[in-house]
C-alpha cells in the first residue's frame, strides 16, 4: 500500500527498486535451546505435564483400545484383535448414515446460527435505546444447560400436553413432531440453533463495535444503503470474528449429543442418530469400547481437519502485521 | 507500637513458600484419600446375627423404580434391626448399567449391592456377583424367611440365576408385568354398542383376541367421545418398543431364539441362530404394524412413561402397560381403570415380565458381602414386601408367593385398595403361569440386539421396510451381534 500526496489509497505494484534496508548487526552464534530450557521453560513444565497428562496420555489408550477387544471383569484388560474394527469401521451402513445426518445437521445448525445471529447482531448494533436490556434477554438461552433444553423440547413438544404442541394444533398441524423423522430432525436442529445463535450474536456483536465509525460515516455520505454498507464494509470487517464464532460452533456441531438423547434418542428411524449419538450408543449402551474408540479416533480426525480449515480461513483474513 | 514500628514491615504469619507447601501437601493428601479404597465392614463376631455388621455403611445402586422409592423412604427399620446405614443411588437403568460395569472395571467396589437387571446388568457381568446361596446356607448369617422357595419360581428363575449353574445370584426384588389397561368405565358405557356392532363381548377375558383388541380399538376411535383414541403403545424408538412388540411376536407363536423360554428364563452366552426371519414372525410384526395404525399417531413418541401419563390423561381407552402403573391410575383415574391379561394370538397370550432382583457385588471385601446379604434378605423380606405395597410413594408388587396369601394383601386385590398396585394381582398372576409368561432373552449382549429390534420396527412405523423385512433386518443385525460373541 502506498499513499499518494491527495490523500487516496492507491494500490502499488511491486517497486522497481526495493528500498534499502539497514542491514541488522551480526549476531554472535546461538545454539539452540531446548524448547523447555531456562526459566520459562520451568515454569511451564507443570502446565505442559499436566496438559500432556490429561491429553496424550488417553489419546494413546484410545489408539491401544482401537486394535483391541475390550474386558471389564477383573479389571480393564485389552486383548488384541489387530485391524478387525477398523475394518468394522468402513463396512458398517449404521456408522455411514450417521455420518451423513451429522453432515447434514452441521450445515443446518451452524449454517443457520451463523445467518441468525450475525443477523440479530446488526439489528442489536443499529438499536439505539435498550440494547442492554435486548441484549440480556437475547442471551438468555445459551445459559440453559443443553441437557435441560433437550427434556425442555421433549415437554413442549409431547403430544399429550407439549405447548408447542397445542400451538402447532391452532395452526392445523396434527401431526406429532417427535414421530415424523423429518420434523423431528428439524425439531432438534431448531433447539440447538436456538440455544447457540445468542453465542454467535455475541461474538458478532463484540466485532461489530470495532467496525471503524469513519469508514461507516464515509459510507454514508457517499450514499451508501444499509445493504451495501453491510456487505462492503461491515461484513468484511468483521469476518475474522464470525470465522471464530463459526470455528466455536462447528466443534460443538460436531459432538452434538444432549439434546437428541433427551428427546428423541435417535429415532424416529434413526432419523436423529448421528454420529456421537451412536458413538455413545456402541461404548455406553453395548460396552463394546473397541469399536467405539474407532468411533471416537475418527470423530477426534473430522474435527481436526475442520478445525485445522477454519483456522487457516481465519489466518488469511488476519491483517497482516 | 513505636518498637514495633522501628522494627521494619511486618512478616505475614505465613510465608508465600510455606503456604505454597502446606497447600500442595493438602492437596496430595486429598488426592491420597480419595485413591484410598473403601473401608472394610465392622464385624462384631459375639453380636446377634442381624447386628453382627453394625457400624457399616453399604452402598444400593439401583433404578429409579417405585419399589426403591419406597425402601427409601422407610430405611429406618433396616438401620434399627442391624445397626447397618444404606446409601441409596438411584439411576436411570442405562446410566445404572454404565456405573456397574465401570465399576468392576475399576475394582473400586463401590456399590454392595446391584440392581442387577437379567438383561443388562445380570447376564453380562453374572462373574461378578456372589452366589447368594453361600449366604443362606451360612450359620452365622440369617436366613431368608421361607427360604428361596418362597419366590415365585419364574421370578427367581428370571431374576436371580444365569446360565445352568444353579447359582442364585440375585433375589426377586420386583416383577413389572405388561398387562392390558383399560377404562373399565367406557367399556361398561359403551359395551353393548360394540358388542352389537363387532359381533362379540368386548369385554377384556382371558378369551380376547389381539383381533378384537384391534377391532374394539377402531371402534373406539369413532365411536366414543370422551377420548381421542382407542388405543396406544410405547412405541418410541427405545427398548419400550421392543416390550411391547414381543407381547404381540410371542402370542404369534414367533419367538427371537429357539429354545425361547430356556434363553429367557435362565440365559445363555450362545442363543444360537435369530429366528425372526420365520413366518409366524412376520406374521406377529404385520399385525403390530396394522395395529399401531389404527393407535393413537403419538404412539411413536412415547416409552412406557409417555403411555401411562397419556392414558391417566383420558387420552386412550386401553393400552398393554407394566402393571405397577395402576398406583398413578387409581389415583388420576380412581375406580375407573381396569386390568386384564394381555389378548391371545393364534399361539397363546403373552405378557412381559420385566422382573429384576438385587444382587451382592463379588468386588467387594468378603465382609462387606455378608453386611450386604443382610440388606438384600431384609429388602426382599414378606414383611418388608408388604410394607411396601401400602406405601405412599409408590412402592411394587411382591415377588413373594407368601405375601400374596396375607389377608390384608387379598383384601385390597378389590376396590377400595389401600394397595392399589394389588389390583393388577389376578392379570398379572395369570401373565406368570408359565404358559402365559412372556420373556426376552437373557444373553450379555442383549442391550445391543434390543437396539436392533425397536430399530428397525421403528423404521417399519416410518414405512421405510416392510413388516417382513423389518424381521429380516433386525435377525441379520443380531445374527452379526450373537457371532461376535460377549468380550466382557
Amino acid at each position: 500500500m502506498d499513499s499518494s500526496p491527495t490523500g487516496n489509497v492507491r494500490e502499488t505494484g511491486s517497486p522497481a527498486t526495493p528500498p534499502a534496508r539497514p542491514t541488522p548487526p551480526a549476531r554472535p552464534a546461538r545454539r539452540a535451546a531446548l524448547p523447555l530450557a531456562g526459566f520459562n521453560g520451568r515454569m511451564m513444565a507443570p502446565g505442559l505435564l499436566l496438559l500432556a497428562a490429561v491429553s496424550l496420555l488417553p489419546l494413546a489408550a484410545v489408539i491401544a483400545m482401537s486394535f483391541a477387544r475390550v474386558h471389564l471383569l477383573g479389571g480393564l484388560r485389552l486383548e488384541g484383535v489387530g485391524a478387525e474394527n477398523w475394518a468394522r469401521l468402513f463396512t458398517d451402513p449404521d456408522m455411514a448414515w450417521a455420518w451423513v445426518r451429522t453432515a447434514v445437521y452441521f450445515v443446518l445448525t451452524v449454517g443457520g446460527e451463523m445467518a441468525l445471529g450475525t443477523a440479530l447482531a446488526v439489528c442489536l448494533w443499529r438499536l439505539r435505546r435498550g440494547r442492554n436490556a435486548a441484549l440480556s434477554l437475547l442471551l438468555l438461552p445459551m445459559f440453559v444447560a443443553p441437557v435441560i433444553v433437550g427434556l425442555l423440547g421433549r415437554f413442549l413438544t409431547d403430544s399429550t400436553f407439549g405447548l408447542y404442541t397445542w400451538l402447532l394444533r391452532q395452526l392445523g398441524y396434527n401431526g406429532d413432531v417427535m414421530a415424523d423423522q423429518t420434523s423431528a430432525f428439524a425439531a432438534v436442529t431448531l433447539m440447538d440453533i436456538w440455544e447457540w445463535t445468542p453465542l454467535v450474536a455475541l461474538i458478532a456483536l463484540a466485532g461489530l463495535t470495532t467496525v471503524p465509525s469513519s469508514a461507516l460515516e464515509a459510507a454514508s455520505l457517499d450514499g451508501a444503503g444499509l445493504p451495501r454498507t453491510l456487505r462492503h464494509i461491515v461484513l468484511p470487517s468483521i469476518a475474522p470474528v464470525l470465522l471464530v464464532a463459526l470455528l466455536i460452533r462447528s466443534m460443538d456441531a460436531l459432538r452434538y449429543f444432549d439434546i437428541i438423547w433427551n428427546t428423541t434418542g435417535g429415532g424416529p428411524a434413526n432419523a436423529t442418530k448421528t454420529a456421537s449419538v451412536q458413538l455413545y450408543e456402541t461404548a455406553f449402551r453395548f460396552f463394546d469400547f473397541g469399536y467405539a474408540a474407532v468411533t471416537g479416533l475418527l470423530m477426534l480426525a473430522v474435527t481436526t481437519v475442520v478445525a485445522r480449515y477454519f483456522v487457516r480461513l481465519l489466518e488469511r483474513k488476519e491483517p497482516a502485521r | 507500637m513505636s518498637s514495633r514500628l522501628s522494627a521494619g514491615p511486618p512478616k505475614p504469619a505465613m510465608s508465600r513458600r510455606a503456604l505454597l507447601r502446606g497447600a500442595a501437601a493438602a492437596g496430595s493428601a486429598g488426592v491420597l484419600a480419595g485413591c484410598a479404597g473403601r473401608p472394610d465392614a465392622h464385624l462384631d463376631a459375639d453380636a446377634a446375627p442381624w447386628k453382627r455388621y453394625a457400624g457399616t455403611t453399604l452402598n444400593f445402586i439401583s433404578e429409579n423404580t417405585a419399589p426403591t422409592a419406597a425402601i427409601a423412604a422407610d430405611l429406618r427399620p433396616f438401620t434399627e434391626l442391624t445397626g447397618i446405614r444404606v446409601n441409596i443411588v438411584t439411576l436411570e437403568l442405562s446410566a445404572l448399567a454404565q456405573k456397574v460395569a465401570l465399576d468392576f472395571a475399576s475394582g473400586n467396589g463401590e456399590y454392595d449391592v446391584v440392581y442387577a437387571d437379567p438383561y443388562l446388568v445380570l447376564a453380562p457381568y453374572a462373574a461378578a456377583f456372589a452366589d447368594l446361596r453361600e449366604f443362606q446356607e451360612d450359620p452365622a448369617l440369617p436366613r431368608l424367611p421361607g427360604g428361596f422357595g418362597d419366590f415365585i419360581p419364574a421370578h427367581l428363575d428370571t431374576a436371580g440365576r444365569f446360565g445352568d449353574s444353579g447359582k442364585v445370584l440375585a433375589l426377586p426384588y420386583d416383577c413389572p408385568t405388561m398387562v392390558w389397561q383399560y377404562r373399565a368405565d367406557l367399556f361398561e358405557e359403551y359395551g353393548e354398542r360394540m358388542a352389537d356392532d363387532l359381533g362379540f363381548d368386548p369385554t377384556p377375558s382371558d378369551n380376547s383376541t389381539w383381533e378384537q383388541y384391534h377391532a374394539i380399538a377402531k371402534w373406539f376411535n369413532s365411536h366414543a367421545h370422551q377420548v381421542r383414541y382407542g388405543t396406544g403403545h410405547q412405541a418410541k424408538q427405545h427398548d419400550a418398543l421392543m416390550c411391547d412388540f414381543s407381547n404381540v411376536l410371542w402370542s404369534y407363536d414367533g419367538s427371537y431364539f429357539a429354545d425361547g423360554t430356556r434363553v429367557g428364563r435362565f440365559g445363555t452366552t450362545d442363543p444360537g441362530k435369530c429366528l425372526l426371519r420365520s413366518d409366524a414372525a412376520v406374521a406377529g410384526a404385520e399385525f403390530y404394524d396394522r395395529l399401531l395404525r389404527v393407535a393413537d399417531p403419538a404412539s411413536r413418541t412415547w416409552d412406557w412413561d409417555g403411555l401411562g401419563a397419556a392414558f391417566r390423561s383420558g387420552r386412550i381407552a386401553m393400552c398393554p402397560n407394566w402393571h405397577e402403573y395402576a398406583a398413578a391410575n387409581e389415583t388420576a383415574l380412581p375406580g375407573k381403570v381396569g386390568y386384564a391379561r394381555l389378548p391371545k394370538g393364534p399361539a397363546r397370550s403373552a405378557g412381559m415380565y420385566g422382573g429384576t432382583g438385587i444382587a451382592v457385588s463379588n468386588v467387594v471385601s468378603a465382609r462387606r458381602r455378608r453386611a450386604a446379604w443382610l440388606f438384600a434378605n431384609w429388602a426382599t423380606a414378606p414383611k418388608t414386601q408388604v410394607s411396601n405395597l401400602a406405601s405412599k410413594v409408590g412402592g411394587g408388587t411382591p415377588t413373594r408367593a407368601s405375601v400374596y396369601a396375607v389377608p390384608r394383601v387379598v383384601e385390597a386385590e378389590q376396590r377400595p385398595s389401600k394397595m392399589p398396585n394389588m389390583l393388577t394381582a389376578e392379570a398379572v398372576k395369570a401373565a406368570w403361569k408359565d404358559a402365559n409368561l412372556g420373556l426376552r432373552p437373557k444373553i450379555p449382549m442383549w442391550g445391543e440386539c434390543d437396539t436392533a429390534i425397536y430399530t428397525e420396527l421403528s423404521r417399519m412405523f416410518a414405512g421405510e421396510v416392510s413388516p417382513g423385512g423389518a424381521m429380516r433386518a433386525a435377525a441379520d443385525r443380531i445374527d452379526r451381534i450373537t457371532a461376535r460373541g460377549w468380550v466382557n
